[in-house]
This record gives structure tokens, C-alpha cells and sequence, in this order.
């Protein structure tokens, strides 16, 4: 054991001993431990606890149907929501994986360890891989992968801008000698700039890893070359997807319980998933919102649930709308809205309420920072000081359940405290046009493991997903070094930094945090993944 | 007779390229192509992205060009990036750049790809067609014989209880939406917690725990009476009472006239006299509703289908719209409109056969 301990990340130990000292909770030392290079049994050991084993060997065989909308496949880097992942998830595996517990999972990669500051990463390929036409995975295909991912020129690499410390900015394409083959089985990246979330990036739904037959920008689904223990009998969009275990193909993971699992496309419509829960035509179904968690727990449904980052955020965007260019108004709209009415009228209370800065205490390297008061009696004089009595402000949101029943709650809440809300609600089919553009809308966030993914991808000046026109050197300073910063511990004093400016700066109310269920009937064995990831491999039917 | 077909086909025609010109015009409406470039790229593409992605795929330059390449008498765009790769209308699946034809619209057959769907276009929309075919099939033989057994009822009587009691009935179903009537049915016979079904579930009468299912997603593959059951009756009951209501009127009409009367004088008996001498005359109007029932059933079928999860042509319809699949709507358009007037062409002629009296030319 004192071998292997000294093997360990020097971090690791630390973070166990904290754990035992009741410093840190067992889900967060998973996910930082995990990340930086221990298995997870390694990580359970260091709390010496045994590794959850997989639950009792699973029954193989039967077919799953699953409710969930069949969108058009795309090139898995462009890949932009999960329930396209979800289906290429069938044939196409990831290096890492990112499990419910918080725990980052080698898959295509055995093992990987990071130096101290978060500059070089050692990963070691899995031995024993092969891709479905019989080729052994090596590290030339991590390697590829890397190049692929890390293609600026492509329209919509959603990945590209995940690993800043490998791109050469003048190309936008991988720097030479970033990504370096070792040997068969290794692959040492050597970065410009710290960061801590490599690992994290792997395990997103864009990362799948693709055969080097694969033909850029085309339907993964036509050539389905993968490591994966299933493939696509049909992918019919709108419809249905099939996946059905390959008969020909030596999985690395063994053999998988499932035989079909079939994904069956009843449109977004949520009381239509009640109707089909009732008359037994899907096992299971994606996510389960609002009212009907109860509907279908009713109905004698098992209930799954996942504790997340996911949230909603009303931002105002200070680049397209004059109206929020005042940072005293952005602040006085900010707290005069209290999250915990927009947690229970929005989204039933099922979650906890949040700080206005996006980082949660799920996220390993949360910090806290003193309680902002809400303050509604402060909107009308900050207005009327900006001359902006009768001034009406829009609020927009997507036609859908909870996002508007939440907007509406913020809406009601300013216009209680003496602001001219109109709100507008808008169906999908509009609302994503123009998006990022308009000056105070709600966006969904999904769940990321690091509160400074979000954070880095959505306030700094040069975010890419920035919708908020914020610009604050100060922040984009603070953030350069939180992504140096490898130990969570350390991060978390930048983080109260950027969790202060974040919040200071006031262009987001952002209440809550969601918790994410989904439901299915007896004798199902899934689980529901915080990121909506299907790990089909764990599935089985009792 | 001839000059009348000519004639018909030619109005088809014309009328096919206005409307599709028209639906082409508002699919490229630059909000619409700036919406597939998100869908089809990616949502969070960059403004430059999109307008690239426009230019790159064949969606720049004049719209009239466009709808040239998409009838087939312009040649296809064709583009080569600056990767090397070569892309156009007319390349795609194993044609490559080089033996790519110079036209590819419709009057060359090719129909174009449907960006919903990743398909040829000619495909998604001859199988949805069919599937809404089956479900119009069925509407058609329970609603035919149903409204036009109601209307004949009432008519026969003018005034007596049974009619009351159908008139009643056939106007409170044409009254109601289809998109009321299918949640009441959904709720009466296809919810586990609603209506008969949990009823029926205690007592043990049925095994599942509806009594019907409430989405016919599954009759795609096999028709049932348990899948099908309830959007066809949310169909049918809609035009039940309207086919019911035209009958009636043209039956009074008949029985008030003096044959009939001749008839029951002489001593026919009554349902000879309703069999022989009013029916086919009564049936001349109610002729024509029903054969108007078929543009009115394919674009009807629009909310039933989006309801009951049912992919045919309606849904297929709505899905199009919905993320501006351009090719894909220029064809459900011209299917229409084929649909719409074939389908009055058979109107006419088969009025001349029911009333000797009209004449086509």
C-alpha cells in the first residue's frame, strides 16, 4: 500500500486525510481525486472503503425501450445536445468517462496522471481495445483524436475551444509537439497554459472517439466504425433509433446485459410521456420535469434522480441592450428577485437555491462567500435614479414548462418591485435564432463537473458561449489562474474572486440549482446521469 | 371530356409552380436559411459561421436561381472550400464531382434531401404518405357509412325524435375541434388515471392499464384496433357530423319532392321508396362533401398526427415547418396540391355520372 501511496498524486493523500477530518465531502474528493489520475476504486480505497461493485451480475438479454427525442446525428464534435450522444453512444465510447457520483472513469484510457500544475498530462491507452472491424485501438488514435477536436476551422467544433493549452492560435489547429505518442499504449500532452479540466473535457458527449475511416462532418451513424459494444440497426429521425449489441464484435468491457435498446421519438410534449408510461409503451423515459414527477410517481414509476449543477440563467446582455449597460441597474434588477420563490414557483422546489454566480456546492472548488440580501424595495429607486421608471424591459424565454414558469416568476417578482416587465414567451422554433442576441432572455446551463467550465466558457471576455457581453479584466485575470490551479483548494481562493466579480457584476440572476429525475417502471436497472449521459452498459432488465 | 382533363392538368400544374415558389420564397427568407444553418451547424455558431454556412451550402446568390436548380432548369450550385472538398446540389451519397450532372431538380427526378430527415425527400414523403393513406382509408370507411346512415335516418322524417336525437349528435361532433375531441378521448379511454380505463383495470376486464393506447406511434409498424382506434375516431367524428348534416339537408329536400310523393300515394312501402327513389338522388351533394374531405383530411390530419404521435404526412408536414427543411416542404406543397385537385377532377366526373343533367364541357 506505501508503494502505491507514493505513486499517488501528491494532492490525493491530502484530500483523503480531509475527507476523514470531515473537511470535504466523499463526493467531491471523488471527482477531484478521480481527475487527478486515481482510479475510482484507487480513490474509494484511499477512504478505505470498497468500490461500489456493479450491483448483483445483471440478467443478459431483453430490449429497452427508452422515451427520449431522436435527433439528426452530426459530426460528435459538433454535437450539440445529448440525446444525439446519447444514440452514438452505442458504437462510439469516450477516453474517459464521467460517472454520477462525481468520479472520472478511464475507458479508452487505463490511467492518467497530471503534473503538479496542471501543464502536462500522461495518459496510458487501454490495453486489449479493438475497434468493430478488428483493429487494436493505440495511441495514434488518441492522438487523431486530439488533432480532430482541436480543428478551430471547422463551423461549430464545440470542442475546439475546450483545450486552449494545445492550440497553436495562429492556425487554430493543434500545436506541434502538444499531443506527443510516446509509445503504443501513451500519450503525454504538453500544454501552453495550465488546466484543470482536461480530464472533465474528455468525458463531455462531443468527445466520442471516432475511427480514423470516419469522414468528417458526415452521419456517424452511416459508418459505424467504433469501439462500443453496440451499432445502429436504424437511426430514423424524429422517430426511432435502434441500437442492437454487435454479434460480431469482442467488446473490451465483456458482454453487455441489454440485447436492444430501442430510443422511440413521442415528441417534447411531457404529458405525452405520462400517456405512454400508462399504456406501457416505453420502460423509461429521458428526463421527467416539474408536475409530472409526481404524476408518474403516482403511476407506481420508479423515480431516479440526479443532484447537479444544472440551472437556469436570466442574463441581461449589456452588448445588445442598452437598457442593462449600468451596472447599479443590472445589480438592483439582480436582488430584487428572491431565488427561493422562483425555486418553488418555477421548478416546484426541487432543488436547492443558488448565489447569482454560477458556481455550486457540488463543484469541488466552491467557495463561499457572504449571503447576498435581496433586496426588492431598491429596484424603484436605482431606476428612477437611472431614469428608467417607465422604461419597459423585455424578458424572454422559451415556451417550454419550467424555464417560463421560472422566467415568469423573476417577471412577476421585478414587476412587483415596481419595474415594467413585459414578458415575451417564445416556441423553439423562434427563440433559437437569435438567441445569444437578445438583451435579457433565460438559458438552460447543463451540468459541468468544474464550476470554472461554465464560468470560463460563459463570462469571460473571450468565452465563447459568452451571452452576457460581460468583460471584466479583473475576472478574465482571475480565471487564467483558476485554470493553473490543479488542487481544488487552492482554486477555491480565486474562486472567491471570480464568484464575488460574478456576482457583483449582476448580469445574472441564476436561482436555482436543478435536480434532474427521470422515471422508469420496475424491474428496469438504469440510472439517471447528471449530464444526461446513457451509459448503456450499466442497463439491464430484471 | 378530353379538353376538360387537358385543362384540369394544366391548372394543376400552374398552380403546383406558384405555390411552390411561394413556399420556396418563405423557406429563403434569410431569418429561415439563418435558422438551418443553426440547426444543421451548430446552435452556438458564430454570425460569420452561419453566413459561411449559407454561402457554403448552396443557399447564396439569387433566390430565382435557386428555385431554378430546384425545378432542374438552372444548373446546381457547386462549391469547392478551401479544404479542397468539392460539394453541390448535384453531389451526394456515391455521385462524386466528377460525374455529377449538370441539372438535378425535380423534372430530372431528383427531388432533392430532406434535412430533417437525412433521406432522399421522395422517400420520407412517399412513406409518410402511405402512412396517412392507411389512416384516411379508415376515417373514410367509418366515416362514410356512418354519416351517411345518421343523415338519411334524420332526413327520411323531417322533424321526428330520431331526428332530433342524430341532428343533435352530428352537430355537437362537427361543433368540436379535433383538437378537443382527441384530448376527451385520450382522457375518457387512454390515461391510467382517468376516465374508464382505471375503472376497467380494478374490475379486471382489461389486462394493460388503458383501455386504448393514446399515441399511435406504434401503428406505424401494425395497424390495431388499440393504437388506431383513437385518432381515427377523432377524425371521423369531426366529419361524421358535417357529412351527416349535408345529407339530411338533401334528404328532407328529396322527400319533399312530388315523385316521392307519387310513390307512397301508389302504395310503395316506405323503405322502398327511401332505397329505390330518394337515396340516390339525396346522395348527389353529400357526393361532392366527402370527396372535399380528402384536401380537407390531409392538411386535418395535421393536428391528429401531431397529437397522437402518428408519423404521416401532417406530422411530417409540421416537422418540416418547424426546422425549415426547404426541399421537404416544396414537396409536401406540390403533393397538395396534386392531392387537392386530383381529387376534385374525380369530384366532377363522378358528379356527371350520379346527375345525368350536367355536362363537363
Amino acid at each position: 500500500m506505501t508503494d502505491k501511496t507514493e505513486m499517488l498524486h501528491p494532492a490525493a493523500t491530502t484530500l483523503a486525510s480531509e475527507v476523514r477530518a470531515g473537511k470535504l465531502s466523499r463526493r467531491e474528493f471523488l471527482s477531484r481525486a478521480t481527475a487527478l489520475g486515481l482510479t475510482a476504486p484507487a480513490a474509494y480505497a484511499l477512504l478505505g472503503l470498497e468500490a461500489p461493485a456493479q450491483a448483483q451480475e445483471a440478467k443478459t438479454g431483453g430490449i429497452l425501450r427508452v422515451g427520449m427525442e431522436v435527433k439528426a446525428q452530426k459530426d460528435p464534435r459538433t454535437a450539440d445536445w445529448p440525446h444525439i450522444a446519447n444514440v452514438y453512444r452505442g458504437w462510439l465510447e469516450y477516453l474517459v468517462q464521467y460517472n454520477p457520483d462525481g468520479s472520472f472513469e478511464g475507458r479508452l484510457l487505463e490511467s492518467w496522471e497530471a503534473n503538479e500544475d496542471a501543464t502536462q498530462y500522461t495518459l496510458k491507452v487501454r490495453p486489449g481495445v479493438t475497434w468493430n472491424n478488428g483493429e487494436a485501438f493505440t495511441a495514434d488514435d488518441v492522438v487523431r483524436m486530439f488533432t480532430r477536436w482541436t480543428d478551430g476551422s471547422v463551423d461549430g467544433n464545440a470542442m475546439a475551444s475546450r483545450f486552449m493549452g494545445l492550440v497553436d492560435e495562429g492556425t487554430k489547429s493543434l500545436r506541434d509537439g502538444a499531443v506527443v505518442k510516446v509509445d503504443d499504449m501513451t500519450v503525454q500532452l504538453v500544454m501552453s497554459v495550465s488546466d484543470v479540466a482536461v480530464i472533465a473535457n474528455l468525458a463531455d458527449y462531443p468527445a466520442a472517439v471516432l475511427h480514423s475511416s470516419y469522414v468528417d462532418g458526415s452521419d456517424p451513424s452511416a459508418n459505424p466504425i467504433g469501439t462500443g459494444p453496440y451499432l445502429p440497426r436504424e437511426v430514423a429521425v424524429g422517430q426511432r433509433a435502434i441500437l442492437a449489441r454487435n454479434a460480431d464484435h469482442t467488446w473490451w468491457g465483456g458482454t453487455v446485459p441489454l440485447d436492444e435498446i430501442h430510443y422511440i421519438d413521442f415528441g417534447t410534449d411531457p404529458a405525452a410521456m405520462v400517456a405512454l408510461a400508462g399504456s406501457d409503451e416505453i420502460d423509461c423515459n429521458y428526463e421527467t420535469n416539474g408536475e409530472f414527477i409526481d404524476v408518474l410517481d403516482g403511476l407506481g414509476w420508479n423515480k431516479l434522480e440526479a443532484v447537479t449543477a444544472s440551472t437556469i440563467v436570466m442574463r441581461m446582455n449589456s452588448a445588445n441592450g442598452d437598457l442593462y449597460k449600468d451596472k447599479a441597474i443590472r445589480q438592483a434588477i439582480q436582488k430584487a428577485v428572491d431565488p427561493a420563490v422562483v425555486l418553488e414557483l418555477g421548478y416546484n422546489g426541487l432543488g436547492t437555491t443558488a448565489e447569482n454566480h454560477h458556481a455550486c456546492p457540488v463543484h469541488p472548488e466552491y467557495a463561499e462567500i457572504p449571503k447576498q440580501t435581496i433586496d426588492p424595495a431598491g429596484l424603484k429607486p436605482a431606476l428612477e435614479a437611472a431614469g428608467m421608471l417607465d422604461t419597459e424591459f423585455e424578458l424572454i424565454s422559451l415556451d417550454d414548462g419550467w424555464e417560463a414558469a421560472s422566467t415568469d416568476a423573476v417577471a412577476a417578482q421585478l414587476r412587483d418591485a415596481g419595474a415594467n416587465i413585459k414578458r415575451t414567451v417564445m416556441p423553439g422554433s423562434t427563440f433559437w435564432n437569435d438567441w445569444q442576441k437578445y438583451p435579457f432572455s433565460s438559458t438552460t446551463w447543463n451540468h459541468r463537473p468544474l464550476a470554472v467550465q461554465n464560468m470560463s466558457l460563459a463570462y469571460t471576455s473571450t468565452g465563447s458561449w459568452n451571452e452576457t457581453g460581460m468583460a471584466n479584466a479583473e475576472f478574465d485575470a482571475a480565471m487564467t489562474q483558476a485554470l493553473s490551479l490543479a488542487d481544488a483548494d487552492a482554486r477555491r481562493e480565486v474562486m472567491v474572486t471570480l464568484q464575488t466579480i460574478l456576482q457583483d457584476e449582476g448580469y445574472i440572476i441564476q436561482p436555482f440549482w436543478r435536480s434532474l429525475y427521470r422515471h422508469a417502471r420496475d424491474g428496469v436497472n438504469i440510472d439517471m446521469h447528471p449530464s444526461f449521459e446513457h451509459h448503456h452498459y450499466k442497463w439491464s432488465l430484471a | 371530356m378530353l379538353p376538360f382533363l387537358l385543362r384540369r392538368v394544366g391548372v394543376m400544374i400552374l398552380t403546383a409552380l406558384t405555390l411552390s415558389f411561394v413556399v420556396f420564397c418563405l423557406t429563403n427568407l434569410a431569418p429561415n436559411l439563418e435558422k438551418l444553418a443553426r440547426t444543421e451547424g451548430s446552435v452556438r455558431m458564430s454570425d460569420d459561421a452561419v453566413l459561411s454556412w449559407i454561402e457554403n451550402n448552396g443557399h447564396g446568390g439569387s433566390m430565382v436561381m435557386r428555385y431554378g436548380q430546384w425545378l432542374g432548369v438552372a444548373p446546381g450550385w457547386v462549391r469547392t472550400d478551401d479544404k479542397g472538398v468539392t460539394r453541390g446540389r448535384c453531389i451526394q451519397g456515391a455521385v462524386t464531382a466528377e460525374s455529377a450532372p449538370r441539372f438535378c431538380g425535380i423534372l430530372q427526378g431528383d427531388w432533392g434531401t430532406s434535412t430533417v430527415f437525412r433521406e432522399p425527400v421522395i422517400k420520407t414523403v412517399s412513406e409518410k404518405l402511405s402512412s396517412t393513406a392507411w389512416l384516411m382509408l379508415w376515417v373514410m370507411l367509418v366515416m362514410v357509412p356512418v354519416s351517411l346512415i345518421i343523415g338519411v335516418l334524420s332526413g327520411m322524417r323531417e322533424g321526428s325524435r330520431t331526428d332530433r336525437v342524430l341532428s343533435t349528435f352530428a352537430i355537437a361532433t362537427t361543433a368540436t375541434p379535433e383538437y378537443v375531441s382527441g384530448v376527451i378521448l385520450v382522457v375518457i379511454f387512454a390515461s391510467a388515471t382517468t376516465g374508464i380505463s382505471p375503472i376497467l383495470a380494478e374490475w379486471g376486464w382489461i389486462s394493460g392499464r388503458t383501455l386504448f393506447l393514446g399515441t399511435a406511434t406504434s401503428a406505424i409498424d401494425k395497424i390495431t384496433f388499440w393504437n388506431f382506434a383513437l385518432p381515427v375516431m377523432t377524425i371521423a367524428l369531426y366529419g361524421i357530423g358535417y357529412i351527416a348534416r349535408m345529407t339530411r339537408a338533401s334528404m328532407t329536400e328529396v322527400m319533399t319532392q312530388q315523385y316521392i310523393r307519387t310513390a307512397r300515394l301508389k302504395g310503395v312501402a316506405f323503405h322502398q321508396v327511401i332505397l329505390k327513389h330518394a337515396l340516390r338522388n339525396a346522395l348527389i351533394a353529400p357526393f361532392t362533401v366527402i370527396m372535399l374531405q380528402f384536401p380537407w383530411l390531409l392538411n386535418g390530419v395535421v393536428i391528429v398526427e401531431t397529437l397522437f404521435n402518428y408519423k404521416g404526412f401532417g406530422w411530417t408536414l409540421v416537422q418540416a415547418a418547424g426546422n425549415n427543411d426547404i426541399q421537404l416542404l416544396l414537396a409536401c406543397s406540390v403533393v397538395a396540391v396534386f392531392v387537392v385537385l386530383v381529387t376534385q377532377l374525380i369530384s366532377d366526373v363522378g358528379y356527371v355520372f350520379l346527375n345525368p343533367r350536367i355536362r363537363l364541357s
